[in-house]
């Protein structure tokens, strides 16, 4: 394979690219950053290997995750990816205690609402039984 | 290390383990599994080179991160971490909705609220003018207050009326 055909991956490490190269598919030679983020913090060796690992059907979302990790790993060198799995367990215990707040206020709205509904209407409660037009009204002097 | 044993990395690498070994305060030798994964996937050299880069307090939250990836990549060599992430966003997204759908039956049950409390206002109004107003069907004319007799006339006897 000519130079000018040759792999980020091939470019990056100075050598002759095969046509059997395993990294050649997944580093084109269009997205150099790529397959040197990957190196750094992997290195092309261990990269073959991982890829060598999974069927070829998968190698294009393994080649996508490990330039993923090792992006996130570049950007926070202390925590990488596992800085994001951290935000984001915080931010679901955040939601399910929302959630449960929001969710025992419905409850407790929806009783309230039920029990008001149960109480007799107010025009019920204005009655005059029969014996009461016998008792003088208090202000009739 | 001197006389005492070398720390995990150095042992895997069977090299002498100095006094400044970058790895012998993060890797002891009673977890040797702990370095040999990080060893398998991000390799020693390069591991080296991330914790020189780092400040000397950083660099234990740096290998838990790093063994953390490594254990992830190896139960899955497919997605490793990122897979985790995925499975969370999802989880994250649909506790979301089921918020905002619990918020929404809030807001609902608010109004129904309100609507029935201008209601029972508007029907108090309606019962005091009912009242005042002469509405009570069957009451004897002596007990009107609203009648237009004269104050000077003589007011009806007592026993009259309560017989």
């Amino acid at each position: 394979m000519s130079n000018s055909t040759r792999c980020a991956a091939c470019r990056y490490l100075r050598r002759r690219c095969t046509e059997d190269c395993v990294l050649a598919p997944y580093f084109p030679s269009t997205h150099p950053d790529r397959f040197a983020c990957v190196h750094r913090i992997f290195g092309a060796s261990n990269v073959c290997r991982m890829l060598q690992l999974v069927p070829v059907e998968q190698r294009g979302q393994a080649a996508d995750s490990i330039a993923y990790e090792a992006y996130w790993r570049m950007r926070d060198p202390v925590y990488g990816c596992v800085g994001i799995i951290t935000r984001l367990q915080q931010e679901i215990q955040a939601t399910q205690r929302e959630l449960a707040e929001t969710r025992a206020l419905v409850a407790m709205n929806a009783t309230e609402d039920a029990r008001q509904r149960e109480m007799p209407a107010a025009w019920d409660l204005v009655s005059f039984p029969a014996d009461d037009f016998h008792q003088p009204p208090p202000s009739l002097t | 290390m001197g006389g005492n044993s070398p720390c995990a990395s150095c042992k895997l690498l069977r090299r002498r383990c100095a006094k400044d070994c970058i790895f012998s305060p993060f890797f002891p030798s009673d977890e040797p599994h702990k370095f040999a994964i990080v060893h398998k996937v991000f390799g020693a050299s390069n591991v080296s080179k991330m914790l020189q880069e780092l400040p000397f307090q950083q660099r234990a939250d740096a290998v838990s991160s790093l063994v953390y990836e490594a254990n992830a990549r190896m139960r899955d060599p497919v997605y490793g971490c990122v897979g985790a992430i995925s499975y969370l966003q999802n989880q994250v997204t649909q506790l979301q909705m089921q918020l905002a759908v619990a918020q929404a039956e809030i807001l609902c049950i608010q109004m129904q609220q309100e609507a029935a409390g201008l209601t029972s206002h508007a029907m108090e109004a309606d019962e005091k003018s009912f009242l005042f107003n002469g509405g009570l069907a069957g009451v004897p004319q002596f007990m009107s207050f609203g009648s237009s007799s004269n104050v000077a006339q003589d007011p009806p006897k007592k026993e009259s009326l309560w017989t």
